[in-house]
């Protein structure tokens, strides 16, 4: 049976012709190689020169920002994080940067959150422990935190996470190299990488999709997503858009509010934070179709207006949003139309395709993992303890995350299950739902 | 019918054999009411009577503070401290033949007592409220709250002998006598003071964390739902109307709990401008002017007391001394201490076949050595005894005091007969050591030798030891 596979598809790669070729593989030439590897390849060197060349002005920076030495408040909504507290005070504790206020927001939790939250707040590891009795979700514990905050810059994090030491000083920076930065992104990596199958593979695709993606998008002046795990913010901008909206998805919401502004969001590779990923296959599929959820609420609906020109039309803005609808919304349909011409027209063909397909992208993936490594800041594990993982990503993410991704489309674009997500309470998601938020 | 005789010269009423002083003024010699039988207070003042009556209640000698105190009613007497510590109220001398039966009662009921002179002023404390209590036939010491007490809580009889500085030690005296078992006690209430000098007396703030100011401003947290904009209740306010309007959306708010709530509060310092949740609570001593976190007060409680058996015969005989007193005469060991090595010599017992004893030696007329005696010679006395018992027995064997009139010791590994011998001998030295040092006073000793038996315990041995004592 193998045998006879084997033989079927050595014959297959003998007959294989350049146009042959292209017809077949048209998806992963045209979308796939092109987009993901070499274009990104390409942005990549070229921010590696302007990262040369600006590296003078970066120190500049770097000497303003100590110079002015401004108030930084740290801000951790959450509900029942208390069991994470310490840990995250520990590493805020250790930075290099030491003007910082530290806001903790306990969003009615109902475990030992507020005893944790106060004792630390009695031991002067944070500056404010605040509890909302009720649980109004994490926009409005983001919210409370901006009332107490002084500082000029906010820096939004999650309670499950940790810093590397000059982890603030690094996000910080990016403001002081152009006025108009209003939101820096952090570079978040994956602390329990060792935990499961499913944690390694979210590390390699935090290394290279999530991190590396950044770091083009960013550069591009495209990138959408600040993460709620370690996001900074200009104080004045958040005042201005008078803090986050309703989730799911306000991480992606504020950037986009930020951009309609007219303000630039950076991407901070050298920012660092650890965070533990979903460990298993259930909790990774609730997370992600959450997250996926979030491109048609408020890509294709909240903020469709950025598609359309009118007086406050940005070409890059625009821009941002095709590439992301493109790549992530109808990318993913046509993959299905990609499979269908091949059912339809290569049927005999259709299991050397797919064999021959698995190869180009594992081939891909093994590539982009070494060459990429030449652009990382920098690794929590070692490279080589992730290359026998490899394989594995074309089914994480070629079929894993696209089928997830296909139905939380199908969900949010029909039903709109968004608003029905218990993470955040039912009485503001009615609200968000009747206001088309 | 006896003719009532009214001096106003010297100030005094007599009638039926008895005689009483008229107090309608502060300038008394207070001495003066020893010469009398009770006190009448003209009750045309409050705060004139209040000063009289803990004038008498407050005199060391019991011939002043347990004389039967009256008030000549002219306004009603609604001070707690003073209804307690008077023993009735007549609203003219007319009347007086109405109090004649009380004044007989208390002035029976004092003789009846002996006084001693106390070794410490805890002890003379003790000894003046329980005789207090048995001349007025009280059970309980209660306390009351008092708007003049330093403490919040007042035990007037025994409060009354403190300056407000030191009312704080009539609680510590308390619990001596708790200890002594002169009192039972049970809980009443819990009061909390100045960690600096224990005052009751504080003024409780909130107080911003950061400054320490209590001068600020609090508003309720709006959290509107649709749009998840968070502020205080200002932020929503407009001009025009009483309506509320999110800054955010601008949309109006409705209904809380539907569209909108309030999850918290924000309190803003208007010292610093610290926006806080959470006040700290200090409180400010009114005495001292100490300014303290709540934590940091001294939290003491307030207790009923009762009079026990002990306590009645204290009252009775006379209170000496408290352990804390005899415990600090050099040569002794703790009673407790004495019985836990009683009982390692009664396992040690039993393990070989040795003959170990414990002794006593006991005054049986403690109250009239020590009523003859001021509290510095009594010490003297038990530190005498306590070098004459010492020179005279080994240096392996202990000396404690079971009570201010028994002291107990133990001989180890020596027979029986012997310890008879050297305690007799010993007691005679004691005798001859007093008719020396204090030749006015006769002095009985009673003493007991119990061999140790290993079957018994401690306190058993014990029992058996004092059984004979009076």
């Amino acid at each position: 049976m193998f045998d006879d596979i084997l033989d079927n598809y050595l014959r297959f790669l003998e007959s294989l012709t350049v146009e042959h070729f292209i017809r077949l593989f048209w998806f992963y030439i045209f979308f796939e190689f092109l987009r993901y590897f070499i274009l990104e390849f390409a942005v990549l060197n070229l921010w590696k020169l302007s990262k040369f060349f600006n590296r003078g002005k970066y120190e500049k920076a770097k000497k303003d920002f100590w110079f002015e030495y401004p108030l930084i408040s740290i801000i951790i909504p959450g509900k029942n994080e208390g069991k994470h507290l310490y840990k995250l005070i520990r590493s805020l504790n250790e930075q290099t940067y030491r003007n910082l206020e530290i806001i903790v927001v306990d969003d009615g939790s109902d475990d030992d959150t507020e005893i944790i939250g106060r004792d630390l707040e009695k031991a002067g590891l944070i500056d404010h422990f605040i509890r909302n009795e009720v649980r109004g979700g994490k926009a409005s514990g983001a919210n409370t935190a901006l009332r107490f905050t002084k500082g000029k810059y906010i820096v939004h994090l999650d309670a499950d996470c940790s810093y590397d030491r000059d982890a603030m000083e690094k996000i910080i920076i990016p403001f002081y190299m152009d006025k108009d930065v209003a939101g820096v992104g952090g570079n978040v990596m994956v602390r329990n990488y060792k935990e499961s199958l499913v944690t390694s593979l979210q590390a390699i695709e935090y290394y290279d999709t999530i991190s590396i993606g950044r770091v083009v998008t960013s550069y591009l002046g495209i990138y959408r997503i600040i993460s709620g795990a370690f996001g900074a913010f200009r104080a004045d901008a958040l005042e201005q858009v008078k803090g986050w909206d309703i989730g799911p998805g306000l991480d992606g919401d504020i950037t986009v509010k930020l951009r309609k502004l007219g303000y630039k969001i950076k991407f901070e590779q050298e920012a660092v934070c650890l965070t533990s990923v979903p460990n298993t296959v259930k909790k990774l599929t609730k997370q992600r179709l959450r997250w996926d959820k979030s491109l048609i609420r408020f890509r294709v609906r909240k903020h469709k207006d950025v598609l359309i020109p009118n007086q406050a039309f940005s070409f890059l803005n625009f821009f941002a949003f095709l590439e992301n609808i493109t790549y992530n919304l109808i990318l993913n349909f046509k993959w299905y139309i990609y499979l269908i011409d091949m059912m339809a027209n290569y049927p005999s063909q259709l299991i050397n395709i797919i064999i021959t397909n698995i190869l180009l992208y594992t081939f891909t993936n093994f590539m982009k993992f070494v060459v990429y490594s030449l652009y990382r800041a920098r690794t929590n594990a070692s490279y080589t303890y992730f290359l026998i993982y490899i394989p594995c990503m074309v089914f994480y993410f070629g079929y894993y995350l696209r089928v997830v991704r296909t139905i939380a489309y199908i969900q949010e674009f029909f039903f709109k299950r968004s608003y029905k997500d218990p993470w955040n309470p039912e009485k503001t998601s009615v609200h968000a739902q009747r206001m088309k938020l | 019918m006896p003719e009532l005789k009214v001096n106003k010269e010297e100030s005094t009423v007599e009638y039926a054999g008895f005689s009483f002083l008229l107090l309608t003024d502060l300038n008394l010699d207070v001495e003066k009411v020893g010469f009398h039988s009770a006190v009448i207070i003209d009750g045309h003042d409050r705060s004139f009577i209040r000063q009289i009556v803990r004038r008498i209640r407050s005199h060391n000698s019991p011939d002043i503070y347990l004389k039967p105190v009256f008030i000549l009613k002219g306004i009603n007497i609604i001070d707690p401290m003073v209804n307690k510590l008077v023993d009735g109220t007549l609203f003219s001398l007319e009347q007086i033949e109405l109090i004649i039966p009380e004044v007989e009662r208390i002035l029976t009921k004092t003789g009846e007592l002996h006084f001693t002179n106390s070794l410490s002023f805890e002890a003379q404390m003790i000894e003046k409220v329980i005789s207090y209590m048995f001349t007025c036939e009280i059970q309980d010491l209660d306390p009351i709250p008092y708007i003049y007490s330093a403490n919040n809580y007042y035990y007037p009889i025994l409060s009354v002998n403190f300056n407000h500085k030191d009312e704080h030690m009539a609680l510590d005296i308390l619990e001596i006598a708790e200890r002594e078992g002169v009192f039972d006690s049970s809980y009443v209430d819990k009061v909390y003071l100045c960690s600096g000098c224990q005052n009751g007396q504080l003024s409780y703030r909130e107080v911003c964390p950061k400054c320490g100011s209590s001068h600020s401003t609090t508003e309720d947290i709006i959290h509107h739902f649709p749009c998840a904009y968070v502020g205080p209740l200002s932020d929503f306010t407009n001009e025009i109307d009483d309506q509320l309007d999110c800054p955010k959306c601008n949309k109006r708010l409705r209904h809380i709990g539907v569209d909108y709530d309030k999850p918290s509060v924000l309190h803003e310092c208007k010292a610093c401008d610290h926006k806080f949740q959470d006040f700290n609570v200090k409180a400010k001593c009114l005495a001292c002017g100490q300014d303290s976190l709540v934590e940091q007060l001294k939290g003491r409680e307030i207790r009923k007391y009762s009079l026990t058996k002990k306590g009645q015969i204290a009252a009775i005989n006379g209170f000496v001394s408290t352990s804390k007193d005899i415990e600090e005469i050099i040569g002794t060991v703790k009673f407790d201490t004495f019985l836990t090595m009683l009982k390692y010599e009664i396992e040690r017992l039993k393990q070989t076949e040795g003959a170990s004893n414990i002794c006593a030696i006991h005054l049986s007329n403690p109250s009239q050595l020590y009523s003859k005696m001021g509290s510095e010679v009594q010490k003297v006395l038990l530190k005498d005894l306590v070098k004459v018992i010492r020179s005279n027995i080994r240096t392996s064997d202990i000396i404690s005091f079971q009570s201010s009139s028994t002291i107990v010791l133990s001989m180890n590994e020596i027979p029986t007969r012997i310890a008879n011998k050297i305690l007799t001998e010993i007691v005679e030295m004691l005798k001859r050591l007093i008719a020396t040092s204090f030749k006015d006073i006769s002095v009985e000793f009673e003493m007991e030798v119990v061999k140790l038996d290993y079957k018994l315990s401690p306190q058993l041995h014990i029992q058996q030891l004092t059984k004979n004592f009076g």
